[in-house]
């Protein structure tokens, strides 16, 4: 092998943050990307190619801040983002189709978002998800099969510590109330589970003492289905009961369809409270400090291009699933055959009948 | 078994009456041992002992399950973990402080203002937040002496009692936060843990409540 010329170290480096997986790392990768298609196939989504690019519009209103956007001017002077977000696009792109001929759509997704992320912390600017958008499928049926799919991700991957931690983005619309829903300090202190600073804000806001006490709540609201009975007791206006009744359905289904999940309910859920408008879902294993992906119903999402299609969706983040898997070996093929360059027409020859039969073809460098 | 980081350095003593208090007092004394890793007398938690900056760190990658930290150290890194609890100890302030006179001759000045900190994050959202514009200066310790020799126009910093700054000639000219210790907890742990950490948290509420009575 010949030996690197001095160079300098610094045409080297990539940005932080990018993504690089090489060797083993990359195999498991694929493994766990073939798993979930496969799994999504099964269940009857095909898969949609969507552009990597698109107009600013498309990925505002997402739970990316603005300012983590990657945003770029093409040479006609249009303002463009890089995807930050599989389901905004993916609404977009459904919605051309639905507007010719509305139906129910399955469609599975695999490929890159990308979002500012300061360096430091193992910050990752662009992430690799595999996930699926279920279009056109309201209710509590839906809601629960699409748990059951990625449930099954999961198992099949060997993940079954894996958690599906579930909220309702309509209760925690209702607990905030109208002046909460913005409050982004509100929602961080939630969001961290932080009684002490949710009391201080509520304080410094004017809140009145039952939202207050309800807010404060919140973070405790975390267990099996008896959370969405005790939820009840604190937050009795109907939109949140029409909330804690959907989720009372969705436990019922599960129950009762024998699906075996590893389930738990977080009502004080506020993270993807973006799009979301019904039950939400993340999923976490132990072995991984943050969420392995998720997602949720998303009603009201195609309103702005001027339909009323209810749907339903999650991703997995491919990089953490990766992480989580337990370390097993990434089998190579059953067989193999090896020439050398050396041996040129019938080395080459070789392979190809390997390959006729199947096997895997190594071609080596040297005599 | 789960692990607990706690913070070494001013924080650890209270820590440790804090958890003989809760019921899960160490099985040595911490102040005391080399050892890095030291189990609970029930055997039921094991407390990593870190460096205080580090400490947030250990609980969001999942090392450790749930953490002590301090507020100036989670304000600062702005980690992704639960804080459901306020321990109460470790009581700090996190202010603006300079000379007494520095206020006024900053005043119809549009340059930025020079501020030595070891806390550059805090230092700059807060001036952000403000409108004031600012160059952070970051510093490992003895930052009083940045605003004492002009190094700098401000500092920002936890004060306790005030005596070092008063010490120095120096006066607080604004509050940005009241700090003190909190519990710390991984997001996928808490899930993955639920009922374990419940029966912690329960534990550190009733200490808290103890103390208060």
């Amino acid at each position: 092998m010949p030996q690197a010329r001095t160079t300098n170290a610094r045409d080297l480096a990539f940005v932080p943050g990018t993504e690089l997986v090489f060797g083993p790392q990359a195999a498991r990768r694929r493994q766990v990307s073939d798993t979930i298609a496969r799994v999504s196939r099964g269940w009857g989504f095909t898969d949609i190619i969507l552009p990597s690019f698109d107009d600013r519009r498309t990925f505002e209103g997402g739970d990316a801040h603005d300012a983590d956007l990657y945003r770029f001017m093409d040479r006609e002077g249009r303002w463009l983002t890089l995807r930050a977000d599989f389901t905004l696009i993916a609404a977009k792109a459904l919605a051309v189709e639905l507007r010719r001929e509305p139906r129910t759509i399955r469609a599975s997704y695999e490929g890159r978002v990308f979002r500012f992320q300061p360096s430091g912390h193992g910050a990752r600017v662009e992430q690799s998800q595999r996930g699926l958008e279920w279009v056109n499928a309201p209710g509590t049926t839906f809601d629960a099969a699409t748990l059951c799919i990625a449930g099954e991700c999961l198992s099949a991957l060997g993940l079954h510590d894996a958690v599906l931690v579930i909220g309702h983005a309509a209760f925690i619309g209702a607990a905030l109330g109208e002046k909460g829903r913005g409050d982004r300090a509100l929602l961080e202190a939630l969001d961290h589970k932080n009684p002490a600073r949710i009391h201080e804000l509520a304080k410094r806001r004017g809140l009145d003492a039952t939202r207050t006490e309800l807010l404060a709540r919140l973070p405790g609201l975390c267990g099996g289905p008896e959370v969405i009975a005790l939820a009840r007791t604190i937050a009795p206006e109907p939109e949140a009961a029409a909330a804690l009744d959907e989720l009372e359905a969705l436990a019922r289904t599960l129950r009762e369809s024998g699906a075996s999940l590893n389930v738990l309910y977080d009502l004080g859920e506020v993270r993807q409270f973006s799009y979301y408008s019904g039950m939400m879902f993340k999923v976490y294993h132990h072995g991984v400090g943050e969420e392995l992906g998720g997602g949720g119903r998303y009603d009201r999402l195609f309103d702005r291009y001027g339909l009323d299609v209810p749907a339903i969706g999650f991703g997995f983040d491919l990089a953490r699933l990766t992480e989580a898997l337990p370390r097993t070996e990434v089998h190579g093929a059953a067989s193999v055959a090896s020439a050398t360059a050396g041996q040129g027409a019938q080395g080459l020859k070789s392979l190809l009948e390997a390959r006729g039969r199947g096997e895997q073809a190594i071609l080596a460098g040297g005599a | 078994m789960l692990r607990i980081a706690l913070p070494t350095g001013r924080i650890l003593k209270d820590a440790e009456r804090f958890l003989a208090a809760a019921g899960l007092p160490p099985a040595e004394n911490l102040s005391q041992t080399r050892k890095l890793m030291v189990p609970s007398q029930c055997g039921r938690v094991e407390y990593l002992l870190v460096k205080p900056v580090d400490s947030p760190l250990y609980v969001e990658q999942g090392v450790a399950e749930l953490g002590v930290s301090g507020k100036d150290v989670l304000m600062e890194l702005a980690p992704d973990i639960l804080e459901p609890l306020d321990l109460g100890f470790a009581r700090c302030r996190m202010v603006v402080a300079g000379r007494p006179e520095i206020r006024r001759s900053l005043d119809n000045t549009l340059s930025p203002v020079r501020v030595a900190t070891k806390y550059p994050r805090v230092a700059r959202l807060h001036f952000e937040k403000s409108g004031v514009p600012s160059v952070i200066l970051k510093l490992s310790g003895s930052v009083e002496i940045g605003a004492v020799l002009g190094l700098s126009h401000y500092i920002v910093d936890i004060v306790e009692t005030g005596t070092t700054l008063r010490e120095n000639g120096l006066v607080v000219h604004e509050e940005v936060a009241q700090c003190s210790a909190r519990l710390v907890v991984n997001r996928a742990a808490f899930y993955s843990h639920l009922s374990e950490i419940g029966a912690i948290l329960d534990a550190f509420k009733s200490a808290l409540e103890k103390a208060h009575a």
